[in-house]
């Protein structure tokens, strides 16, 4: 048994180096030497990991910064993660130290926050028909619920002026109109490029072109750097098949590596863990395909379906052997204007009450009169 | 990013009138400045921003006209058809007989929900043919009746109809001497309205005007039209496309966006002011030579003595000193005459763009006090900001600011008051 598993682990860390973006791909070599603490592999890993959250992070690929900046980088987007081991916050700045509790944190986030399948769906080749979508009640206290939050102290000497708070939300106010129309725009646009293109699609059932593919008919030069990123992310996928198939063998590896450190409740933990996560997820996909009540999140793909009602394919983040679901914009917008109204009742509710708490409040002052706006 | 215009009444048609011919005069000069890349760009990003294709190849105004008396309409479109580079839209206009008597009251609470429906029919159609509207630009006079009146009811409507789109209203002052009996009425009225509705007000002042035409223009009979044409110039200078911050890439894509953004974000604080310079005759353009550092050390000194143009400029005026007490009304030093905007934005359009160093000059300015009585130091909201522009051709050096007053109703009050 353990010959076997001796055998696959190179295969499942190869498949593992492989399903990671190309720009942040370490040599499998590299996260052997760091299970064993060499202190050469350190500034490989610490640049891995950098350049891994980044991206997660949605910042684009920027040349890398000095090595101190890149660590405390890196520690502060752990800590707001939640992960809680004391060693890796230890480590010098200096990059020269703690490959091996960079691998403990590497594997840490690839089980907590599902790294890979994160970053699989954020290097994906675009169609440009991308739109998010987001119907879900808003539940502030579910979404923090894996991170730590640290209250700013303020002291009370550093009073800020009411009306500076003020100008900063007046900007954040027309930073959103702006977006607003920016949307608008993009929307409008691109029912035009459905529109034009209906009916040239080979695929009979989606009938026009995409962003992309209207694209690379303007520019067809451009074959070629689609094909190549294509063909990258098609390999990734198979690297990542491949990882999923071997992942156990990885998980047994790293409780080993633990083991060492006589501490192992914590991976034998996440190997269990991972498996009762998958076994939640097939559960979470049976219970979301079924019709009941559709809460729509992430990204969909827009499909332009006819003059009377245009609809999306999603592709959202399921991974799921059913046929493709697809919802039509018109219940969406639906949908929203429910959620909209639902919150403008709930802010008017809360503007009166203010209200009346002013007037208490003016009532209580002398000569003076509250006119609430 | 296209604009929709609003002109209202007599005064706002000529101007309207004025500003889209300024624009486009602008945009077929070629004076050599740039690269033929860029003056196309320019050219495309103008013309989006103001005109709509149509299928006779002439490009159509972006604008909707209302007005109560159908003379001044008839001879605004006539005149635009016939200069053969733009025209209006013959349908995007509405006007009636019996015009508004210079009664705000005729304006706002007669004509504005009578004629409601129509008019917005007309803004909703010109705002559906723009790929992307970044917003509406009214131009109103406050002193007459239809211009004050059914503009402040327009602008609450478009408000109300467009909760995402950014409103500018341009607003003219009247002059001190002015003809209309009630004009101090119809101003007040009309700023308390557009105070709730608009985004933005910027005002022109009449009188300021008049003196740039006379002193720096040197027109010897001032008439109506010179002094449309000084406003549309700058005008133009401001809504004309130009790079943002954030690179010399491309123009900035949402300009009313970035204006409001950069000055009056404040619910409060919403009046605005333009100073331009240089301000001269076109043919002495070609005698005159300029430099970046004299033409800013100018605008500095405007902006801190509170002057409307490069002439008569008082170079005593200093700002306070940081942490110095901030001087009383009723105090009669010489700094009490210095500029007190929140915010200001300066433009810079011409040759050798680059070269022009705002830093040194304008960072000293830093802690500009208030004249209010509850002490506040604007001092962390002072936008140096920005570079601009590129290239275009008929604003050779002009340079313009926009800064933010920070007078409230009160002192508008105060101020017109003294006026009577």
């Amino acid at each position: 048994m353990r010959r076997a598993r001796g055998r696959a682990l190179p295969g499942a860390v190869a498949a593992l180096c492989r399903a990671l973006p190309p720009r942040a791909r370490p040599a499998p070599d590299t996260l052997r030497r760091a299970r064993f603490d060499r202190p050469q592999a350190s500034s490989h890993c610490w640049r891995l990991l950098c350049s891994l959250l980044k991206q997660v992070h949605g910042g684009k690929w920027t040349e890398p910064d000095a090595i101190d900046i890149q660590i405390r980088f890196i520690k502060s987007v752990l800590w707001y993660h939640g992960y809680g081991r004391p060693e890796l916050y230890r480590l010098p700045s200096d990059g020269s130290a703690g490959s091996r509790e960079l691998l403990l944190a590497f594997s840490w986030l690839l089980h907590r926050i599902s790294l890979l399948e994160q970053l699989l769906a954020r290097n994906r080749v675009r169609t440009g028909d991308e739109t998010s979508v987001c119907t879900c009640e808003d539940d502030l206290t579910n979404s923090q619920k894996g991170r730590t939050e640290i209250a700013p102290e303020y002291s009370l000497e550093d009073k800020v002026d009411v009306r500076y708070l003020q100008w900063l939300h007046g900007r954040l106010r027309f930073q959103w109109r702006s977006l607003h129309a920016l949307h608008q725009e993009q929307s409008k646009l691109l029912h035009k490029i459905h529109l034009f293109t209906s009916g040239s699609h080979m695929d009979k059932i989606l009938g026009h072109f995409s962003v992309t593919e209207t694209e690379l008919i303007r520019q067809p030069e451009n074959y070629k750097q689609l094909l190549q990123f294509l063909e990258s992310e098609t390999m990734q996928l198979e690297a990542f098949l491949e990882w999923k198939q071997l992942e156990q063998v990885y998980w047994h590896w790293m409780v080993k590596t633990r083991e060492e450190e006589l501490q192992k409740e914590e991976f034998c933990a996440a190997a269990r863990k991972t498996q009762e996560a998958v076994e939640l997820k097939l559960l979470d996909l049976t219970y979301h395909c079924a019709p009941k009540k559709p809460k729509m999140h992430g990204s969909c793909r827009l499909v332009f379906r006819s003059k009377h009602s245009a609809s999306k394919t999603g592709f959202g983040r399921s991974v799921s052997k059913e046929p493709i679901s697809t919802v039509s914009a018109t219940e969406v917008i639906r949908e929203l204007q429910m959620r909209k109204a639902s919150l403008e009742r709930e802010l008017k509710q809360l503007q009166e009450e203010c209200r009346q708490r002013m007037d208490e409040i003016a009532e209580g002052l002398d000569g003076v009169i509250c006119i609430s706006p | 990013m296209s604009i929709v215009t609003v002109q209202l009444g007599q005064c706002g048609n000529q101007i309207g009138h004025e500003v889209f011919n300024a624009i486009c005069s602008d945009v077929h000069g070629t004076h050599g400045l740039c690269s033929k890349k860029e003056n196309e760009s320019y050219h495309e990003a103008s013309k989006e921003r103001f005109f709509s294709e149509e299928k006779s190849g002439v490009p159509v105004a972006r604008a909707v006209l209302v007005d109560m008396e159908p003379k001044v309409i008839s001879q605004t479109l006539s005149i635009a058809a016939r200069s053969g580079c733009w025209k209006y839209d013959d349908r995007s206009h509405f006007c009636q007989k019996q015009g508004s008597g210079n009664n705000w009251a005729n304006g706002y609470s007669v004509h504005g929900p009578k004629h409601k429906d129509r008019i917005m029919n007309l803004v909703r159609k010109e705002a559906e043919k723009c790929d992307r509207l970044s917003g509406f630009f009214t131009i109103m006079s406050m002193a007459g009746g239809t211009g004050s009146g059914l503009g402040a009811f327009v602008t609450q409507c478009l408000k109300d109809a467009f909760p995402a789109s950014f409103i500018l209203n341009h607003v003219i002052w009247p002059y001190g001497t002015g003809e209309v009996i009630v004009q101090n009425y119809n101003s007040v009225l009309t700023l308390s309205h557009l105070y709730r509705s608009s985004d933005a007000l910027l005002v022109h002042e009449n009188d300021v005007i008049h003196k740039i035409c006379a002193q720096l223009m040197n027109i010897k009979q001032i008439s109506f039209r010179d002094v449309n044409q000084v406003i549309a110039h700058q005008l133009g200078s401001v809504f004309q496309p130009i790079y943002t911050g954030a690179g010399p890439l491309h123009y900035s894509r949402s300009p009313l966006g970035d204006l409001m953004e950069t000055l009056v974000p404040h619910p409060e604080f919403k009046m605005l002011g333009l100073r331009n310079i240089p301000q001269m005759p076109e043919n002495s353009l070609a005698y005159s030579t300029f430099s970046w550092p004299g033409l800013i050390k100018h605008l500095r000194q405007m902006l801190i003595a509170n002057a409307t143009m490069e002439e008569g400029i008082d170079w005593q005026v200093r700002p306070p000193r940081p942490g110095s007490s901030i001087p009383s009304k009723h105090s009669t030093s010489k700094s009490l005459h210095f500029n007190t905007s929140i915010a200001n934005l300066v433009l810079l359009r011409g040759k050798d763009m680059h070269s022009a160093d705002l830093e040194p000059i304008f960072t000293s300015t830093l802690n500009l006090g208030l004249k209010r009585r509850t002490s506040w130091t604007a001092s962390q909201l002072w936008n140096k900001l920005s570079p601009v522009t590129p290239p275009c051709d008929f604003y050779k050096c002009s340079q313009l600011e926009l800064y933010c007053k920070t007078t409230t109703l009160e002192d508008l009050l105060a101020s017109t008051s003294q006026n009577i």
